[in-house]
């Protein structure tokens, strides 16, 4: 900001010490031999800290590729890898047809009608164009970098909005807050290739639009952000937020009297154009005139087109009153209209309720009662204080000072993003996972505190200092800081007070940096597929197992054989092991899950019968009384009772607890300790020490020796455990030939 | 046409008060006012009320951004987790050799788990850090006095500097490995 403050050619005397500081700068700056007007100074500047912003997005999220290796994390991602594989391969026509009958055997799955394909197509489309271009890289190189790719753009994108909402600045402080927050860090690191990574990078995108469209009132603008849109429908699911939000800002717009022109045509062509333009994504279908979610958008479209109506009639009319009555009886009519058909419409079936997924934003107590297999995912459970600590740092502090000044200067922009950022934060509360769309807001809100605090801040010091001079430079460089000039000059107090505050939200940035990378490296960076922990010199010790699993099972299983596992393992052994599985991550089909649930609950001769009916072949149980891995199939049993028992009756839960605890020690219950699961899991574990001093068979996960130590398997036999017994797979033995 | 609600006795709302009576002259072609003024109307005399719709105006800016400020405060302390988890006010730890109960603020363990009143006080930092750079900017305003910008400042200043602190110092406390 120093540079652009005094005019380049006539330089003041130097009289006080910041003009001195401006002449040091003057006498080492590049700009100075080149003889650059102020304005070249400010671009150069700051097209060099967006560059340098756009790397530091990028390199800021390859923490795991540099320590383990280029490979795909977590779960819902090998899903992924393994259809744009298939969409390189086999061209787009294939992979929008595609019945995939290697997952949920024996029911397949329609992948081309249940997948948002925006992510498969961007980096399928890198891909092209990389070898267009002769680079010989491979479809998983692309994969595992397309997240980092699009945060860097994302920032970009944040610079905009916040020149568009606040001022040039504002976008600036923006883009840097974005490019390192850990908020959106977690789900876009490199080889996080999940829907995510690019539908951050539209939802901002679609809202700059929108805005900019709302702002000019231009026509191109808003088709502009209607593709926008289409890119993010199909991309995410979380498309619902955004036909949603947009409604409601158009509402609170008319409610508070700002409507105009620019805003009937922004909205109208979006959602028109966007609403066609979503319908093509075969996943979505007819839902935005059929599901309940979308009925806000088209309740607020047809408001508008009555607006429209009635300003049209009241600038024919020249007589008040009669306007009025005709106003009150045109919005009577529109709205009983409006209420009629959307009760029509419900009461007939046409229009859907809210599904489950995003009932229970609304209600957070809906799915603990009624859907456990949405409570039952980590992910969403709502957020406690330190979560928003962990992924915030001190915007949270910044935030509100940011809400005040977007409510000091109101307008049809920073009410946009005033909403945006409540209505995210509030569902960010209720589910961990939307902390991630609640990112961008709280950046630009953010943003705009910084911006604002520091321009007044360097306004006292600028002041002073020309106030100092207020003689001597010809012409004030801006008309604004010469009227301000006759602040307290008398007061060298309030200039040096500034410096210091200066100084200090330059600590609290450098604080929050440092957060950011710290929070990266250490929480967010594991690709959960492998496993890290220090061993006992405090050396790092790398558990391989999942991938061992998948390899035995790639090269040691027939191609037909079926695996029957618990559905978090789905997608990874589709992919890597290259096998059918029975349940996976999409868990569309509750019932087929809850078979799962009821076979891993019961007593192996039941679950015997199970299997044989389902062709399981070999069955994949997850165990971590070795390591201490506490993410294993154990601690997860007690869903598999939940959903089994959601369905089939006779798995009760109380069977499986002791006075409402869960034990696996000798307390435990005696259906608990006969289980398949506890078989499986268990299986020969009774004569190994995991622990010095502690007795043979002691679960380090849970803490306690295990109640059943000598367990014989009939209809199974061990087929591959791994080194260490993190994975074990078992095979189903045929039926016997002999009575 | 004039709308059905407007009879040319007196009133069901009031605002139309005046303007029916004003329109009373006219004639009305509306067969069904016609109808009510002969069927009830000629015999029954409605009596005059004076009622007035409560007018609906929109609240000022600093209402909304006060209320704006609570929501941001119950939702940062983790409210909607209180509400469903029903974790306790406050947790408790039984000291191994005296067997007193001593009680736990900070639930240690995971980052997504909190106790209410844990919750609670680290929202109210957060919020106070807000309140201090506000302070700030109010300071800096040009139509106060002296003594009013410089007590605003001193306050915005110590809210910043003690929120960013105390906020610190409940991280560190809840997770032991923070930083290191």
């Amino acid at each position: 900001m120093a540079a652009s403050s005094k005019p380049g050619s006539p330089r003041p005397p130097p009289s006080s010490s910041s003009s001195m500081a401006q002449d040091l700068f003057n006498n080492f700056s590049f700009s100075k031999t080149l003889k650059l007007k102020t304005k070249q100074q400010e671009l150069l500047i700051r097209v060099t800290v967006l560059t340098l912003i756009y790397i530091l997005a990028f390199i800021t999220r390859l923490f795991s590729v540099l320590r383990y290796e280029s490979m795909i994390h977590e779960f819902d991602p090998y899903f992924n890898y393994r259809t744009t594989l298939y969409l390189t391969k086999n061209g787009f026509a294939e992979f929008w047809n595609w019945f995939d009958s290697e997952s949920w055997y024996p029911l397949g799955r329609i992948i081309g009608g249940t997948l948002y394909p925006g992510l498969m197509l961007t980096a399928a489309a890198l891909y092209w164009v990389l070898r267009f271009l002769r680079f010989a890289v491979h479809i998983r190189e692309v994969c595992v970098l397309t997240a980092p790719f699009f945060a860097s753009n994302t920032t970009l994108v944040a610079y905009f909005f916040g020149k568009e909402i606040w001022d040039s600045g504002a976008g600036i402080v923006a883009a840097a807050l974005i490019a390192i927050c850990p908020g959106y860090i977690s789900r876009s690191v490199a080889g996080s290739y999940d829907n995510e990574g690019v539908a951050i990078f539209a939802l901002l995108l679609t809202f700059y639009l929108f805005v900019k469209a709302v702002n000019t009132g231009s026509l191109a603008w808003a088709l502009a952000s209607a593709f926008g849109y289409f890119y993010m429908v199909s991309a995410w699911g979380g498309y619902v937020f955004i036909i949603n939000l947009v409604p409601l800002y158009v509402l609170v717009l008319l409610v508070t009297g700002r409507y105009s022109l620019r805003l009937y045509v922004a909205y109208n062509c979006m959602y028109v154009v966007g609403m066609l333009l979503a319908m093509q994504i075969r996943f979505v279908g007819f839902q935005h005139v059929q599901s309940g979610e979308h009925m806000a958008a088209m309740g607020v479209f047809f408001l508008l087109q009555v607006f429209f109506f009635l300003d049209w009639v009241r600038h024919l009319l020249s007589d008040a009153k009669l306007f009025e009555a005709f106003l009150r009886i045109t919005v009577t009519g529109a709205v009983s209209v409006g209420a009629i058909a959307l009760g029509v419409g419900t009461a007939s079936g046409y229009i859907s309720p809210w599904t489950g997924r995003f009932y229970s934003l609304l209600d957070p107590t809906y799915a603990k009662d009624h859907i456990p297999i949405i409570a039952s995912v980590s992910e969403h459970q709502p957020t406690a204080w330190s979560s928003f600590m962990f992924d915030f740092h001190i915007l949270l502090i910044l935030f509100p000072a940011g809400l005040y000044f977007c409510f000091k200067r109101l307008s049809d922009a920073t009410i946009f993003i005033v909403m945006y950022g409540l209505t995210s934060m509030y569902f960010a509360g209720v589910m961990v996972r939307l902390i991630l769309v609640a990112t961008p807001a709280v950046c630009l809100i953010s943003a705009i505190a910084v911006s604002a605090t520091v321009k007044n801040l360097t306004r006292l010091v600028r002041s002073q200092s020309q106030a100092v001079q207020s003689g001597s430079s010809k012409g004030a460089s801006t008309a604004k800081s010469s009227s301000k000039g006759v602040i307290d000059n008398s007061q060298p107090f309030q200039r040096n007070g500034a410096i210091l505050l200066l100084l200090g939200a330059f600590y609290l940035l450098t604080r929050y940096a440092i957060h950011c990378t710290w929070v990266t490296s250490e929480a967010y960076s594991s690709p959960s597929i492998v496993l890290a922990a220090r061993g006992a010199h405090g050396n790092r010790v790398i558990f391989d197992d999942y991938r061992e699993a998948y390899f035995w099972l790639r090269q040691n299983t027939p191609p037909d054989a079926k695996v029957m596992s618990w559905w978090d393992y789905g997608y990874q052994i589709t992919a890597m092991g290259n096998r059918t599985v029975i349940v996976d991550n999409n868990t569309w089909n509750n019932t087929h899950i809850a078979t799962v649930g009821r076979a891993m609950s019961s007593y192996e001769d039941e679950a015997y019968e199970i299997m044989r009916s389902l062709d399981v072949d070999y069955v994949l149980v997850v165990f971590g009384g070795v390591t201490g891995y506490s993410s294993d199939d154990i601690n997860k049993f007690l869903w598999m009772v939940r959903i089994g028992g959601g369905v089939f009756p006779v798995i009760k839960e109380p069977d499986y607890l002791v006075n409402g605890e869960y034990r696996v020690d000798k307390g435990a219950a005696p259906k608990m300790l006969n289980c398949l699961m506890y078989k499986l899991s268990y299986y020969r574990f009774g004569e190994l020490t995991t622990e010095y001093g502690k007795p043979p068979g002691f679960d380090r996960a849970r803490g306690v020796e295990i109640g059943n130590k000598d367990i014989k398997l009939e209809y199974l036999e061990e087929a591959f455990t791994t080194q260490n017994w993190i994975v074990r797979i078992y095979k189903v033995k045929p039926p016997k030939n002999r009575w | 046409m004039r709308a059905k609600s407007d009879n040319p006795q007196p009133q069901a709302t009031g605002d139309y008060s005046t303007s029916s009576l004003s329109s009373a002259t006219t004639t009305s072609i509306d067969p069904i006012y016609h109808i009510l003024r002969i069927l009830p109307f000629s015999f029954l005399r409605p009596p005059r009320l004076r009622l007035k719709l409560p007018s609906l105006s929109l609240p000022s800016p600093n209402l909304v951004f006060a209320f704006v400020l609570l929501t941001y405060f119950m939702v940062v302390s983790g409210i909607v987790y209180d509400i469903i988890v029903e974790p306790p006010g406050i947790g408790s730890t039984q000291d191994p050799y005296t067997g007193a109960v001593r009680p736990v603020v900070f639930m240690s363990g995971r980052v997504n788990g909190q106790y209410i009143i844990e919750g609670l006080s680290s929202g109210f930092m957060f919020l106070l850090g807000g309140i201090g750079i506000i302070l700030l900017d109010l300071a800096l305003d040009r139509n106060r006095p002296r003594t009013v910008k410089s007590s605003y400042a001193a306050a915005g200043i110590s809210s910043v500097v003690l929120s960013y602190v105390m906020s610190m110092l409940f991280v560190r406390i809840k997770i032991p490995a923070y930083l290191r």
